[in-house]
């Protein structure tokens, strides 16, 4: 241990803790500082005094718990017919993941309003027959919306538990003396449920931390994300008192949500069994066309924002009044021609972003996995601490800390990428320690007895083998950046807008088609990385999840 | 270039593993590290290429001190139990790192890296990835890529745990063929006593992080100088006994049940000692037999092997030995059978308890 100071990777660990430090903790600290100094009563003391900021608490924890229970409820059996049965169209439940990977919130919630608003589709032609539906903003249409977007995180992290679960466990509660379905029940369920639990959680948690479609479709509900935002844009840098104990109750909210998880995980009575899968078994008649329609019913509705969008791309439109019907290539016209400016900054920051983050979680991964010293367990928790963060408490921790001071960031397209770079770096870094640990350390050893130094076995054995998994990470952490709205429109300034960000300006002013035309634009410069790696590289993208 | 190691220390934390550990291995001396996990032989090795470091004493290779060098300075060759070839290249560009990173280029690395492959059987298969060879093949182009280089010392960790009985009987052979060829310093780590006794010039039976005994296998095997060594290697019958000198070398042991003339290979005389017998030593008849030692037995019980036949026997007083009866007719003797053990006093060992 005393000999590793003197290696360069020692200096690299501190390089990257200082990294961390500045644009991590030194953010967070000032948060969680700046609620109670400053001048004036504190934060926490406003908090108590204004009914609103206790509302959206309450509001924000009750949405949590709704949509955690419905997506639970949708998610748990669709991974257990996926898993364990056959049926016509399975292989559309495979596109899941990629749906809700692909379609950035601040799209599904658009093209949820374009379906179901006031002046939606659906609306409007049931309003036709006499049938009049609630309004959709407000409860009815962040529960509704935000259930069919996070169902999917319950659903692909119980499938895999269900594939792992050893199916030699169900048969031996069988040959005791158990039925086939209460087996199932009495031993497979408590197998499972860490997993249930833990993406119930993770649910708990994205529903908590949301920013797009609370911020669209709460209208006068007030939510915790959407008063942290309101405040962080009202008082700007100047003030960051408020904004900073909202965005403390959040952290807060998800430590408590990370300390249940940890007590679940440690109880140690539920421990994942490895072992053989059980075959699928074919859904044949009647209960295969049931379980079919069902499971199409939600991919359809899952589908239904990139159906939308591309509809309402070429459809003609007058102010906020969409023409449907009349189709027109003005709207492609305003993104490609008239003002580019939002797809050339995404292109850029995200591109950027991306390369930072790859490079520098990968670099950090290696220390961590491979050159362990004093201080990368440090490095290591640090760097996952972003994963706690909802983007609205980065950015306003960005704001409060790169205003103005020595490192004065603040409107520069630095700090967007800089944002980026945080919220995605963990993926990068989980990724990465997954590999290395894959890879054993008598491959460097060969290396460095055959005559070559560890530095440069780095780049010439470690860093091929990496590769493929290192392309897979880019292009997961691209389609993430560029989709990334909640902290970048805190931190973002005129003329730097996004992709994101325009089309949540275009919502917002209510011009659904321009929107649209942005939106589709999104979605397809996040598409054409993941269908060039599956075709051109024969990566399989999703594998890594 | 022989290996010279003086009042090595090896430490983890404040926890020395190996302290002031000396040895010396002559020029192409093929010698074994012999021992179950833990027992430190795997540190030495890698102390001995440079990946543990060193808290104290020196290491030596040809007279070089070596000790404040990094590995990949030190002019080894390493084999990994693993193999620890490179996915992502071909067996040539394997074989080939090695003379690349020496700075050699051209077609006398592509000679090189063809004689080595032909060395080992695999001359054909230059073209193909690791993932497409079979575990003994790819020991061997890890073995090709370790020699082609020409190290000063060559050191294995645990070569052959990874295959199967019959491939690793293979392969010790070709180990063997080149190591004698290449006339190349070896360090061998086993945890098998069969392969170091088949391989080896040299034995180094180590325990809790020092060399037990050291010696040639015959010595190693035939002269045990503890119950550790002889109970690590081979089978070993081991009964406490009181000891009285006989003369003539010999050794009168008092185990409770009997007393045995056996050939005493302690070094320092003590009264108290332990009798080792080897199972395959011993032999079993219905009767006493004439030129050995008898004792009367019980048969508790007998497993067929097929080549042999082991039998567990009662001396009385809850005192058991094995012994084992070769070739395939020798299952005889049922259990609750009376019969006599007969021991010959120059198999018979004491050592030191």
């Amino acid at each position: 241990m005393t000999a590793s100071i003197r290696t360069p990777w020692f200096w690299l660990t501190v390089a990257a803790l200082a990294l961390l430090s500045l644009f991590v903790l030194y953010p967070l600290a000032n948060i969680l500082t700046a609620s109670v100094t400053g001048d004036g009563p504190s934060g926490w003391a406003r908090l108590f005094d204004n009914p609103k900021y206790m509302q959206a608490i309450g509001n924000t924890l009750l949405l949590a718990t709704a949509v955690t229970v419905i997506a639970t409820l949708i998610g748990v059996p669709m991974a257990y017919v996926t898993a364990r049965h056959t049926f016509p169209g399975k292989g559309l439940i495979a596109l899941l993941p990629l749906i809700t990977l692909v379609i950035p919130e601040v799209i599904a919630a658009q093209t949820w309003l374009m379906m179901l608003g006031n002046n939606g589709l659906i609306t409007r032609s049931l309003r036709e027959v006499g049938i009049r539906l609630p309004s959709f903003y407000g409860w009815f249409g962040l529960i509704t919306s935000m259930s069919f977007i996070y169902y999917t995180y319950v659903y692909i992290g119980v499938v895999s538990a269900i594939a792992r679960f050893d199916a030699q466990l169900e048969e031996a509660a069988q040959s005791l003396g158990t039925a086939p379905g209460k087996s199932r029940l009495k031993v497979m369920l408590p197998v499972i449920m860490p997993a249930i639990l833990a993406s119930a959680l993770l649910v708990f948690t994205m529903t908590v931390g949301n920013f797009a479609i609370s911020m669209i479709l709460s209208h006068r509900l007030p939510l915790l994300s959407v008063v942290t935002y309101q405040a962080a844009v009202a008082e700007g840098a100047s003030d960051i008192t408020m904004q900073s104990t909202l965005a403390s109750v959040s952290v807060l909210i998800v430590m408590a949500v990370l300390f249940v998880n940890r007590r679940i995980i440690r109880r140690g009575k539920y421990e994942i069994v490895q072992g053989r899968g059980a075959k699928p078994q074919p859904l044949r008649g009647m209960r295969g066309a049931l379980v079919a329609a069902l499971a199409g019913l939600v991919v359809l509705i899952s589908l239904l924002p990139l159906i939308s969008i591309i509809i309402g791309a070429f459809t003609a439109s007058r102010g906020p009044v969409m023409q449907w019907g009349s189709w027109t290539l003005a709207n492609l016209e305003r993104v490609f021609v008239s003002a580019p400016q939002p797809l050339v900054n995404s292109l850029t920051y995200a591109g950027i972003a991306t390369l930072i983050s790859i490079i520098f979680s990968a670099m950090v991964s290696y220390l961590v996995v491979k050159k362990p010293n004093i201080l990368t367990p440090f490095v290591d928790y640090v760097s996952a601490i972003p994963l706690a963060l909802s983007g609205t408490v980065l950015g306003v921790g960005l704001l409060a800390t790169f205003h103005g001071g020595w490192l004065p960031l603040s409107g520069t397209a630095t700090i967007i990428v800089l944002a980026y770079v945080i919220r995605r770096m963990p993926f990068g870094m989980r990724n990465g320690q997954a590999t290395l640990h894959n890879i054993p350390n008598s491959l460097e050893e060969a290396s460095i007895s055959l005559g070559v130094a560890p530095v440069a076995t780095f780049f010439r054995v470690v860093l091929p083998v990496m590769l493929p998994a290192i392309i897979s990470a880019a292009i997961l952490t691209w389609t993430t950046t560029v989709a990334e709205l909640s902290a970048s429109i805190l931190v973002y300034s005129g003329g730097r807008e996004t992709l994101p960000i325009q089309v949540f300006r275009l919502i917002d002013s209510g011009l659904m088609a321009y929107a649209s035309a942005y939106g589709l634009v999104l979605v397809t410069v996040i598409l054409l990385p993941i269908i060039i790696a599956a075709r051109v590289f024969r990566i399989d993208v999703f594998a890594l999840r | 270039m022989g290996i010279r190691i003086d009042d090595l220390t090896v430490s983890y934390g404040k926890e020395n593993v190996i302290s002031g550990l000396s040895l010396d291995i002559p020029e192409g001396c093929f010698f074994t590290l012999l021992g179950p996990s833990g027992c430190g032989k795997t540190t030495l090795l890698r102390t001995i290429a440079g990946f543990v470091p060193a808290a104290g004493g020196s290491l030596r290779f040809g007279g070089i001190d070596v000790t404040r060098l990094p590995p990949h300075k030190r002019a080894i060759g390493m084999v990994f139990q693993d193999y620890a070839l490179f996915p992502d290249k071909t067996v040539n560009r394997n074989v080939a790192y090695g003379l690349h990173a020496r700075g050699e280029r051209g077609p006398d690395v592509a000679r090189k890296v063809a004689e080595a492959l032909e060395r080992v059987g695999l001359g054909h298969l230059g073209d193909r990835h690791p993932a497409a060879l079979s575990g003994g093949q790819r020991q061997r182009v890890a073995l090709a890529r370790a020699l082609v280089i020409k190290p000063a010392v060559l050191l294995m960790d645990e070569p052959l745990s990874n295959l199967d009985a019959k491939l690793r009987v293979q392969i010790r052979e070709t180990i063997t063929e080149l190591q004698r060829e290449a006339n190349i310093t070896t360090v061998f780590v086993t945890h098998d006593q069969e392969e170091a006794l088949s391989m080896s010039d040299l034995i180094g039976v180590m325990n809790k992080g020092a060399i037990e005994q050291l010696g040639r296998p015959q010595e190693i095997y035939a002269t045990p100088r503890s119950g550790y060594v002889a109970d690590f290697v081979g089978a070993a019958n081991r009964l406490a006994a009181r000891l009285r000198p006989a003369g003539g070398g010999l050794v009168e042991a008092d185990f409770g049940q009997g007393r045995i003339l056996a050939t005493d290979a302690r070094e320092i005389p003590a009264a108290e000692g332990l009798l080792i017998l080897r199972p395959e030593s011993l032999h079993l008849s219905t009767a006493p037999e004439q030129g050995f030692q008898n004792l009367p037995a019980t048969v508790r019980s007998r497993q067929y092997l097929g080549s042999k036949t082991s039998y567990r026997l009662d001396l009385g007083n809850g005192i058991e030995v094995m012994a084992d009866l070769h070739g395939p007719g020798h299952d005889g003797f049922a259990p609750g059978a009376a019969v006599s053990l007969g021991i010959d006093a120059s198999e018979a060992r004491v050592i030191a308890a």
